[in-house]
């Protein structure tokens, strides 16, 4: 399989040889021994910060459990309020980032700079997307019509005393979601620009890329159980 | 070569170049664009699957009158998310090229979900055992029952939430009654057999009737009243999409007989 080895020896830009944000000119802090000891130990940093996110997002998933054993007509009726188009094709669109930010990876190993941030960009449209079709697909019109949480619900023709329940559920689940879709594009945004700027990732030097892809995919993730859970399970 | 040397060689530490600058001992591996854009592709089709089967069971229950048992549609949902989630930890966040440490550390949280899903439908299951214990305190919740709090949070003297009384009714049936005066007033010469018309006709499950929803439909027989709800405390498991033919002429007579008293006063 190919290394990040095999890309070292590519060239430097003239005007970023010696810019001490070049990933060429990158040192490893003074208390690692080398770089691969940082990187490694970064990056099991990022999954043990996951591991935490995971257990938040979990938090939610047992509340849907809890409740869905408790009042499975609210829980049907609502999740038959929701178009399972929208939430596919946002599906379809984390799906495709997912993919465009583990090849911002690859580029940034194999120090394809140009790449790296088409990568990067499509990714930024990707998540500008899915919050847009969010905000306006469903939460404006759900809002408009009263299918708020707790006691902003006002929707007069719900069916089940506990469907107030379910959207509070529903607006926690994907509102957490949502901002971490704000967080994440906010982190690939900061690689984009260093990436413009300085060339700062490269072959040897490409933490920040690769842990800000892990946060990505897991903002992917959870999409991949909320996705069926809200829309498609009735 | 020197002990210290022969260690600072097993460690992969060069005292010539104490930070590593120079020194790649192995590079990392990357992932091949075949590989990344098969795993998409594959996402992609179990994506499309999980649709086509939540399609395929809704289409299977109209088409043969059925009605299909909930882990069917769970169990299937579930299972192709799962395998999604793993494709996208093995490939996409390379843990299946990764230290096996970081892969741990995810299984090990895994294991913490689980006993917390574990214990809390340990919880659920077993609250029959307490209920009789808890009579009188324990009530339904998440209907707004309750909801009669000054809405003004007395520590900052600030409005959290709207004001929201409910004299007892569900929160349901309180905004029922709030759009039913509104629609009224809007309306001129509506009578309530118009209003209960156009309810009906903007509710999107006809079929799942509230328990204390007393209207002209009820009064007409075409409610299901005297259906028992779910509760905190136990789960009324509902099958079959006709009620109607199920009524008891009697108790829909009763209904109207009381519905006629009611509008007295």
């Amino acid at each position: 399989m190919q290394t990040t080895l095999d890309a070292y020896d590519t060239p430097a830009p003239d005007h970023l040889r010696d810019h001490p944000k070049h990933w060429r000119n990158r040192k490893a802090g003074h208390h690692w021994r080398t770089h691969d000891e940082e990187f490694d130990a970064s990056k099991l940093g990022m999954w043990l910060f996951l591991t935490t996110e995971v257990l938040l997002f979990a938090g939610i998933f047992c509340g849907y459990a809890v409740f869905r054993l408790l009042y499975p007509e609210a829980w049907a009726n609502g999740s038959h309020y929701l178009d399972w188009r929208f939430g596919g094709l946002n599906t379809v669109i984390l799906l495709i980032s997912s993919w465009t930010v583990a090849n911002a990876v690859r580029c940034a190993q194999l120090n394809n700079q140009k790449w790296l941030r088409i990568n990067l960009i499509i990714t930024l449209i990707c998540a500008a997307l899915f919050v847009w079709i969010k905000l306006q697909f469903e939460y404006m019109p759900k809002l408009g019509e009263g299918k708020a949480p707790g006691t902003f619900f006002s929707y007069p023709f719900a069916q089940d005393a506990h469907e107030p329940l379910w959207w509070s559920l529903y607006y926690v689940g994907t509102g957490i979601h949502a901002l971490h879709v704000f967080i994440g594009a906010g982190l690939l945004g900061w690689v984009l620009y260093r990436s413009w700027k300085y060339e700062a990732y490269g072959p040897t030097e490409y933490t920040m890329v690769e842990n800000s892809a892990l946060y990505w995919h897991l903002v992917d993730l959870v999409w991949i159980f909320l996705f069926p859970l809200l829309y498609l399970i009735h | 070569m020197s002990h210290a040397a022969e260690h600072n060689a097993e460690l992969g530490w060069n005292p010539e170049d104490p930070h590593g600058t120079n020194t790649h001992a192995h590079g990392h591996v990357v992932v091949g664009w075949r590989l990344q854009l098969g795993v998409l592709a594959a996402l992609l089709f179990f994506t499309a699957l999980t649709v086509g089967f939540y399609s395929l069971e809704k289409w299977a229950e109209v088409a043969f009158l059925i009605d299909l048992p909930n882990w069917v549609n769970i169990v299937g949902a579930m299972s192709i998310a799962s395998i999604k989630a793993t494709l996208v930890c093995m490939y996409f966040m390379q843990l299946r090229y990764d230290k096996p440490l970081n892969t741990f550390a995810l299984l090990f949280c895994l294991f913490a979900v689980g006993l917390f899903l574990f214990f809390s439908m340990i919880d659920l299951s077993t609250r029959g055992w307490v209920t009789e214990y808890k009579y009188g305190e324990a009530q339904d919740g998440g209907t707004g029952v309750a909801l009669d709090a000054d809405p003004r949070d007395a520590r900052f003297g600030i409005r959290i939430s709207p004001k929201v009384s409910t004299g007892g009714q569900n929160l349901i049936d309180t905004r029922r009654a709030e759009y039913q005066a509104k629609w009224m007033k809007s309306h001129e010469g509506a009578t309530e057999k118009d209003w209960w018309a156009y309810y009906y006709g903007h509710v999107k499950h006809p079929q799942k009737m509230s328990d204390d929803t007393e209207n002209y439909f009820a009064q007409l027989g075409f409610d299901s009243h005297g259906d028992e709800l779910s509760t905190a405390d136990k789960r009324v498991v509902r099958t079959g999409r006709t009620n109607a033919l199920e009524l008891d002429e009697h108790a829909g007579h009763e209904q109207a007989h009381s519905a006629a008293h009611g509008s007295d006063h």
